[in-house]
């Protein structure tokens, strides 16, 4: 049971202002973007904001003392209930915690907090002609903490890799209360292999083992163009040749996504002058560089994928790659247009399959879908395997709502049958829980001893990813 | 008009965070509860009854500014500003029937909003009082007996920095018709181009008592532009105050005024110099969903309304405008911004101004917490705002800070007065400011200064 004594405890330490317990305040943290907690809220007893390290540190040990589930939270945009206090107890808010600290520029890192927004980053590097790259499609409201601790990437994956690739270095708050930092504690190195790599075990860990509030990042030198090359296909297996035709011609696009029929249709009803064509699926390449390199990448790039359609266009200029790109742009909010007063659903959203059985997880998504006559329309990261899928349905129709959770869960089936993954970017919170088992064996019981090693009384995020409430 | 009602719209909010970043009040506590996602929950929460009218919901919509940047950067288009505003109804309603609106409340809502707002004469004798005031010696006097530290920091400020208002006889109705005077003088080619298009001025109520000046300066610049002016008297407020205080039903009675009046006149623009009403007349379809007479007639009415600024980028032609070596920099109005979508209109035109070096103000994208008469309902809130948005202003070190709406413009005047920046910033309306421009030798123009500090 929540010792409610803890709260004038909390108060000591980051004052009364932000230390949370009105009922409005309880409602408004029980929910992150999941499909899970809009039909299933989880509220806290209390919500805290600390401002600090030396906060973080003093209310975890609080919590510790207390024995009070504390689960830390940046902007809430996860769709996995990761950052939901499914347990009651604390929420700790960092989106507060955003300040960039140095921007490093020389020797290419930044010394960030954790509430950091991920687009905000980027402006700041800006006038460096640097860029932080791993981009998710929440980059403008997303947190980089909330980055780290999910280990997430986005549509540039396949060229600028993850986020784990960019952290160099972590102040962590442990469960106790103490303060580490990983990777070097005065280090300034770009590469390190001193020591057990303690980062690497954190990054992902979904705040189930310490709470990030420091962060040193690796930035690279901002492209100065981009090009892109946008191709419909009748055939779903031609766009898997065409891409296997690109990577042969020994380009590393920054980018290649696809949408699938429903998608297409989607964005065509938002935005009629996209005129797209409604084949099976539509894939868009970006390439990014110097210019004149960039011109000639996407010639190849036009050149290659032509020998599988006909429908292609393709751009170096800035102005009209803004126009091709509307589409992709456009997606995640258009699905819900495809029935009237559709609300798009986020579940199954994020499996991972190899490459070769993309064609087939893509017919099989909508035949599963097809079965529970709910219709979805489906875009992903091409590049490495990774779909996102909206299925569509009506809030107030609740077998509707039954039969997207049993979708979800075909879904995710799916992708372990197909050897791939039930979440490549956005993490496992609660939604996925259920999977780790099937997924990882006998190494989930390892995880399990990680966390009771670090966090003995189990304080930090319980119950999720699989690991005991 | 919207595709989706209010109440439709609050069914799709998925959550997604995408507002998080544009709303002011998240911005200074960063308490969910505070934001657009929050926000939309609770007031769904009340609307569907699974939580009851209490102070504390009541507390918690009221702190929203109705800005609308959230709604303009919501992917699925989730009208929060729509669904806080029906919240705040249902509020109201229960309230009333529980017999709970407090008696002074009541009757002061009721004097504001039904009985001197809707009729521009009782308006424009409440500023013969403040006239008076200020020219008596009365106001001299309560500054100097110190009588104003008996009212609340809020009042204190706005009282601080109101404009000087003009006398009643200089405050006599506008001209009725001003001639386009680039088809008279020249009659050249560009006269032809701009088409001598004729339009119809908004003069707003509060605008034409307190801004006088500015408004004259707008028909007068229209004019200059290159287009025929005509201003009916019979106009009235646009019901903007009404519209966010959940008052509904004379919001409905002005918009239906306003659209008889201007549909009488035969012109291709309705245009407005403030942009709290711009977005409200561009709105007022939204008021005839369940009425399909008045809903075609609103619809006309709407796709003529314009901003002053966006006319004159669109279709007219600015006169030759010159500075004085001035930094400039300029903070939008919300719902110029967010509800006209005229974005960056304003900024053109000051590019169009020789000799002033314009800065773009950081964070220009948040409130600044005027919204309409929150800074007098949320002193607290709205000061914190102020505060982060003068740490801005103070960054582009600018000599001007342009606004496009009156309730801004007082806002910022406010805001240099906390900072005891009265001296060295000049807050003024973007048409004060172009007139002040076109002709340096001559006006110096609408209650550029500050009235003087206490």
């Amino acid at each position: 049971m929540f010792d409610s004594s803890i709260i004038p405890r909390l108060e000591e330490v980051v004052g009364k202002d932000r230390v949370l317990v009105r009922k409005t305040d309880m409602m408004t943290y029980s929910y992150d973007a999941s499909f899970a907690t809009q039909l299933e809220p989880k509220e806290p007893d209390v919500v805290v904001i600390p401002l600090s390290t030396e906060e973080v540190s003093q209310c975890t040990r609080l919590a510790n003392e207390y024995k009070v589930p504390l689960y830390p939270r940046g902007a809430a945009t996860g769709q996995t209930g990761g950052a939901v206090p499914i347990q009651g107890g604390i929420v700790m808010d960092l989106s507060k915690m955003n300040n960039i600290l140095e921007i490093d520029h020389r020797n290419l890192q930044v010394i960030i907090e954790p509430g950091v927004v991920q687009a905000d980053l980027n402006e700041a590097l800006k006038a460096y002609q640097l860029f932080f790259p791993p981009d998710p499609g929440s980059a403008k409201m997303c947190t980089v903490g909330g980055m780290v601790s999910n280990n997430s990437s986005g549509l540039r994956a396949i060229k600028y890799g993850v986020t784990r690739q960019y952290v160099l270095g972590m102040e962590i708050v442990l469960p106790t209360g103490d303060v580490i930092v990983t990777g070097g504690q005065k280090s300034r190195a770009l590469k390190s292999v001193s020591g057990y790599d303690l980062a690497h075990l954190m990054i992902g860990s979904e705040g189930t083992l310490g709470i990030v509030t420091r962060l040193r990042l690796k930035v690279l030198p901002l492209p100065k163009t981009r090009g892109l090359v946008l191709c419909a296909f009748d055939n779903l297996e031609d766009a898997g040749e065409a891409v296997q035709l690109v990577y042969r011609s020994g380009i590393i696009p920054s980018a290649i996504e696809i949408m699938d029929k429903y998608a297409i249709r989607a964005a065509n009803k938002m935005l009629p002058e996209l005129n797209l064509h409604e084949g099976e699926a539509l894939l868009l390449f970006e390439v990014d560089g110097i210019k004149e390199v960039v011109s000639l990448q996407v010639k190849t790039i036009s050149d290659a994928v032509s020998q599988y359609t006909n429908f292609v266009q393709f751009s170096d200029d800035p102005v009209e790659c803004q126009n091709l790109w509307q589409a992709r742009q456009v997606v995640g909010a258009a699905v819900g247009n495809l029935k009237p007063g559709g609300f798009r659903v986020y579940g199954g959203e994020d499996i991972c399959v190899p490459f070769s059985r993309l064609p087939e997880a893509l017919r099989r998504i909508q035949e599963i879908a097809d079965s529970y006559n709910i219709i979805c329309g489906i875009y992903g990261h091409v590049g490495d395997g990774n779909l996102h899928t909206a299925p569509v349905i009506n809030m107030n129709n609740k077998t509707e709502i039954e039969n997207a959770k049993k979708m979800i869960d075909d879904i995710h089936h799916l992708a372990i049958e197909l050897e791939g993954t039930t979440t490549a970017e956005h993490g496992v919170g609660i939604v996925r829980a259920k999977y780790m088992d099937i997924e990882h064996g006998p190494a989930m019981e390892l995880m399990r001893r990680i966390k009771k090693t670090v966090d003995p009384n189990n304080i930090l995020n319980p119950g999720k990813m699989a690991l005991p409430i | 008009m919207k595709l989706l009602t209010a109440e439709q719209s609050m069914e799709m909010c998925v959550r997604c965070g995408r507002c998080r970043d544009v709303c002011p009040t998240l911005d200074i506590t960063g308490r969910e509860a505070d934001g657009p996602r929050g926000r939309v929950l609770m007031a769904r929460s009340l609307l569907r009854g699974e939580i009851a009218v209490d102070e504390e919901i009541e507390h918690q919509l009221n702190r929203c500014m109705l800005c609308s940047a959230c709604e303009d950067v919501c992917p699925v288009g989730v009208q929060v500003p729509e669904i806080v505003m029906a919240g705040k109804r249902k509020i109201q309603a229960e309230k009333q029937e529980r017999g709970q609106e407090r008696l002074w409340e009541k009757r002061l809502r009721n004097l504001v909003f039904e009985r001197i707002l809707p009729h521009q004469k009782r308006l424009q004798f409440v500023g013969h009082l403040l006239w008076l005031y200020q020219k008596s010696g009365l106001q001299w006097l309560t500054r100097k007996l110190g009588i104003l530290k008996l009212f609340p920091e809020s009042m204190r400020q706005m009282e601080a920095v109101l404009p000087d208002i003009p006398s009643p006889s200089e405050r006599r109705p506008l001209p009725e018709f001003v001639q386009n005077k680039q088809g008279t003088t020249h009659g050249n080619e560009t006269g032809a181009k701009t088409g001598r298009k004729r339009v119809a001025m908004f003069r707003g109520c509060i605008m034409d008592v307190m801004f006088r000046k500015t408004n004259l300066n707008s028909i007068h610049l229209l004019a200059e532009s290159g287009f025929d002016v005509v201003t009916p008297d019979e106009q009235v407020c646009c019901g903007a105050l009404h519209n966010h205080n959940g008052k509904r039903e004379t919001t409905i009675e002005l918009a239906k005024k306003n659209i008889e009046v201007f549909e009488q006149l035969d012109v291709d623009y309705i245009v407005s110099n403030a942009g709290g009403c711009g977005a409200m007349l561009k709105e007022y379809a939204e008021l005839f969903r369940d009425d399909p007479e008045w809903l075609e007639r609103a619809k006309t009415f709407c796709s003529k309304v314009r901003d002053i600024s966006e006319l004159i980028v669109q279709e007219g032609q600015l006169p030759k405008a010159s500075g004085r070596g001035e930094r400039v920099t300029y903070q939008p109005s919300c719902h110029l911004q967010y509800v006209m979508k005229v974005k960056d209109a304003p900024q053109k035109i000051l590019q169009q101004v020789d000799q002033i070096e314009f800065v773009p103000l950081p964070e220009s994208k948040l409130c600044c917490g005027s919204a309409g008469i929150y800074n007098l309902l949320q002193p607290e809130m709205a000061n914190d705002v102020l505060d982060k948005k003068m740490t801005n202003v103070r960054k582009t070190q600018s000599d001007v800070i342009i606004t496009a709406n009156p309730g801004c413009l007082l806002q910022m005047k406010a805001g240099l007065y906390r900072e005891g920046l009265t001296e060295q910033v000049q807050a003024m309306h973007i048409v004060d400011f172009l007139t002040e421009s076109k002709s340096p030798a001559t006006d110096h123009s609408a209650d550029a200064k500050t009235s003087s500090s206490a």
